[in-house]
């Protein structure tokens, strides 16, 4: 689906990425400065001095090589900058329809508005808007001028925490009501497993791993300090398991107890995440802990960082990552295949959707 | 104010508009052209295009006169052309124009170099060519200074003398502008008759200097906010 | 917002291109010192003929060198021949039109109500300052030079002098109490209430204006008829009644 073989001079390196990617959703991660966000740009058509090869869908969008570069305004890719880079002169509604033809195809301006649920915000002022309601006018503008990719860069970085949760699910029904796929540049490799297909990692603008989101973990632990593995939990809401506590989400075989907002039905599809930081790891069964969600597994992996370990658990028939001290793994003599407990505070569950 | 006044009153605003109106496209574009050009020449250019601000301007009015004379490269073609510019209202517009260029420039280069150029290429991945962005991002961001620059501009062609009358002499009723006749009129006695010019272009002055002051205010607290 | 800027703009063009004038006029270059003639004599050309008459005074040395750099003037009237035979070097004006019949006296001009006894160029030499139309170009100041030079005086003088851009602004600057004395025409002080005449330089040297119509002129018919009314007994009249002198136009 889309070539890449793409050389760009930055100050401190040289950007040289090569990727065939196929899938509809890539990730891009990797430390700051790795060049993520000028790869986007260069896709985007918006850094002169990119040289080599990009093609998209079978449409080759630059070839320097033989003297092909189509200029960004033709080459029909939906950029949504970090910072959602909105025209400070015009409204949401000026803004949103910015690129829209002449014609305007009120249609696609109507279902773009609808997807992101901005139609309140129409008639204000980018100034006045908050940094969640920025991204997602940014992200009704990018997608109204019906493109054929969409490079997101880090969408959810500028947002609040508890927004996150909230754009989060835009950004996927964008991705699915429209079909477009999407290049999504994060530090979150939790947010890159649950949105994409695919992962690329860069370091220093080379390209260090190219494959399963998945797998972009061992990459990760090794380049990016910034790293977040968030655990993701995907399931279905239901009562509390027992008086005191607060709900219950059922994801395969096992229930956690999650809490909940008044206002949910139980049956309720929800997503859920945990930080590794509040992954606690015994290697004893633990009793008199106050987490209410304790279940027994085994160490899958582990990646030691300077003085942190990433350690991988499956448990509750789901893969985990928590991150301990080293000197803790260490003394826990934690090595794959061993039997562990995992313990996790209900308080620990953030929902996302 | 007699007739006279008034004749000259209305013969420097017609001149000083004409001016403005004919040095503003040029003056944008211009501005505009640079803020965009990272070469080596841009600070020659830039240079060249400041000098009639430092020049004296009876140094720059000698200097068009060498080019619009009869024997010059441009007066000869405009000889030809059958066109008469030296000692007439178009050579006043234009010492007036060249005199004020910069003060269009500067301002409207500052504007535009204020306008965030991420914002300018975000248009063009929504679509937007070179000419558009320039039209609907470039141009409405900062057109609060591009007036500041035009009004300055304004203000300084109704007091142009060094340079108007050496390529438009001080013929009354067709050169004879506000700076023209507030000198001819002090150097023959005349003072009350110039005090009254003066008083006049005072008050133009004051009026268009407060007017770009507020504009430039009103822009600060906008990014501010 | 936009759209009232715009319409401003075609506004101010309009009124800037503005009052196109149909009354057909000549453009007529005079020296300072022929000011007040010149426009009362416009004013009967004008009645009689329906044409206007502009005009441009100040120094001849500066109006010549507008006329040779293109100036679209119609009439010339000098107030030396120097400048005149310049033009006519280049083409711009015609031996044949030439007309020199006009002439004036020098004279030195002191405050009116100053007690400065000035009574001969002797004395002039001793006042701290003297304004003089430059010397160096502007026929007053031509003359002056002149006369003070053939009486060995300009020596001492030329320090003291203050040159002003025509003879018009020397007798400003002694009206105006700047300077104590100046050296302009006997005309000139006539029509000055300010001033009064210390003495006439009797011995100055022989000054002629010189009025020509120009080659270059989009009205060549008006143009002849204004000269022509100037050098008529009309005008003649005129000067005469202002205090020039007329002198005869064969004389070199």
């Amino acid at each position: 689906m889309i070539e890449l073989d793409v050389v760009l001079p930055l100050s401190r390196f040289r950007l040289g990425v090569k990727a065939a990617l196929s899938s509809d959703t890539v990730a891009v991660l990797g430390p700051s400065g790795s060049g993520k966000t000028s790869l986007l740009e260069a896709i985007a058509g918006l850094r002169p001095k990119a040289t080599g090869r990009i093609v998209i869908h079978d449409e080759v969008v630059m070839d320097t090589r033989v003297g092909v570069s189509i200029p960004p305004e033709r080459r029909r890719i939906g950029y949504v900058p970090q910072d959602a880079c909105l025209f400070p002169h015009l409204d949401v509604r000026g803004n949103v329809r910015f690129g829209m033809a002449k014609a305007g195809r009120s249609g696609l301006f109507d279902e773009a508005v609808a997807i992101l649920e901005i139609a309140p915000l129409l008639d204000r002022f980018p100034a006045t808007l908050s940094g969640g309601e920025r991204q997602r006018v940014a992200l009704a503008r990018a997608i109204a001028t019906e493109p054929r990719l969409l490079l997101l860069d880090e969408p959810l970085a500028a947002v609040d925490p508890e927004l996150k949760g909230k754009i989060l699910p835009y950004l996927l029904s964008v991705r699915d009501a429209m079909e477009i796929p999407f290049l999504y540049v994060t530090h979150n490799a939790g947010e890159a497993r649950a949105v994409a297909h695919e992962a690329l990692v860069l370091r220093q603008g080379a390209v260090v791993f190219a494959g399963a989101p998945d797998e972009a973990l061992r990459s990760m632990s090794l380049v990016d300090p910034e790293a977040r593995f968030d655990n993701i939990l995907t399931g279905t809401l239901g009562a509390a398991r027992a008086p005191g506590e607060t709900g219950s989400l059922q994801v395969g075989e096992a229930m956690f107890a999650v809490p909940t907002e008044d206002s949910v039905r139980p049956g309720h599809r929800a997503v859920f995440s945990v930080a590794p930081d509040d992954v606690l790891v015994s290697t004893r069964p633990l009793v008199g802990i106050s987490a209410r969600n304790v279940h027994p597994g085994s160490v899958i992996s582990r990646e030691v960082s300077g003085a942190t370990a990433w350690v991988r658990i499956a448990a509750g028939g789901l893969e985990w990552t928590s991150r301990l001290t080293r000197s803790a793994a260490d003394e826990l003599d934690l090595a794959p295949g061993h039997d562990v407990w995992i313990a996790v505070k209900t308080h620990a569950f953030r929902r996302l959707r | 104010m007699t007739p006279e006044d008034f004749s000259v009153l209305f013969l420097t605003l017609r001149v000083a508009a004409l001016a403005t109106l004919l040095i503003l496209p040029f003056g944008i574009a211009a501005a505009y052209l640079l803020t965009r050009w990272r070469g080596i020449g841009r600070t020659f250019v830039e240079t060249l295009l400041t000098l009639p601000l430092v020049l004296p301007p009876t140094a720059v009015g000698f200097l068009l006169l060498e080019l619009l004379r009869g024997s010059g490269p441009i007066g000869r073609m405009l000889d030809e052309a059958g066109v008469e510019l030296l000692f007439t209202w178009k050579a006043v517009v234009l010492a007036t124009a060249v005199m004020s260029f910069p003060l269009l420039v500067r301002p409207a280069l500052a504007a535009f170099e204020e306008v965030d150029p991420r914002l300018l290429g975000m248009a063009r991945s929504l679509g937007s060519g070179r000419a558009t962005v320039f039209v609907r991002v470039a141009l409405p961001l900062a057109w609060r200074g591009i007036l500041a620059g035009a009004l300055l501009a304004f203000s300084r062609a109704l007091g142009e003398f060094g340079a108007t009358i050496l390529v438009a002499g001080s013929i009354p009723g067709r050169t004879r502008t506000l700076a023209l006749a507030i000198f001819q009129r002090t150097q023959i006695g005349q003072d009350g008759a110039a005090l009254r010019l003066v008083a006049v272009v005072v008050v133009l002055a004051f009026g268009a200097v407060w007017t770009t002051e507020l504009l430039t205010r009103r822009r600060v607290r906008r990014t501010e906010a | 917002m936009r759209k009232s800027l715009f319409v401003g703009c075609l506004l101010l063009a309009g009124f800037a291109l503005g009052a196109a004038d149909p009354k057909p006029e000549i453009l007529v270059f005079g020296a300072a010192s022929l000011a007040e003639s010149l426009q009362d004599l416009a004013t009967a050309y004008e009645a009689k003929t329906g044409v206007r008459v502009v005009f441009s005074f100040g120094s001849s040395s500066d109006l010549a060198r507008q006329i040779q750099a293109g100036a679209p003037a119609d009439v010339f009237f000098s107030a030396d021949t120097a400048k005149m035979d310049v033009l006519e070097k280049v083409g711009l004006v015609r031996a044949a039109d030439r007309r020199e019949f006009l002439s004036n006296a020098l004279v030195v001009v002191v405050p009116s109500g100053s007690t400065t006894g000035v009574a001969s160029a002797e004395e002039l030499a001793a006042l701290p300052r003297i304004a003089l139309a430059d010397p160096a170009t502007v026929p007053a100041g031509v003359y002056a030079k002149k006369w003070l030079t053939g009486l060995g005086l300009w020596e001492k003088i030329e320090p003291k002098v203050v040159p002003t851009l025509d003879v018009r602004a020397a007798l400003a600057a002694v009206e105006s109490g700047t300077v104590p004395a100046a050296v302009v025409y006997r005309t000139d002080a006539a029509i000055s209430h300010a001033v009064r005449i210390a003495f006439v330089a009797t011995d100055g040297p022989a000054i002629a204006y010189s009025l020509a119509p120009l080659v270059a002129s989009k009205q060549r018919a008006s143009a002849g008829a204004f000269v022509r009314l100037l050098e008529g007994p009309e005008g003649r009249a005129e000067f005469e009644k202002r205090g020039f002198l007329l002198r005869d136009d064969k004389a070199p």
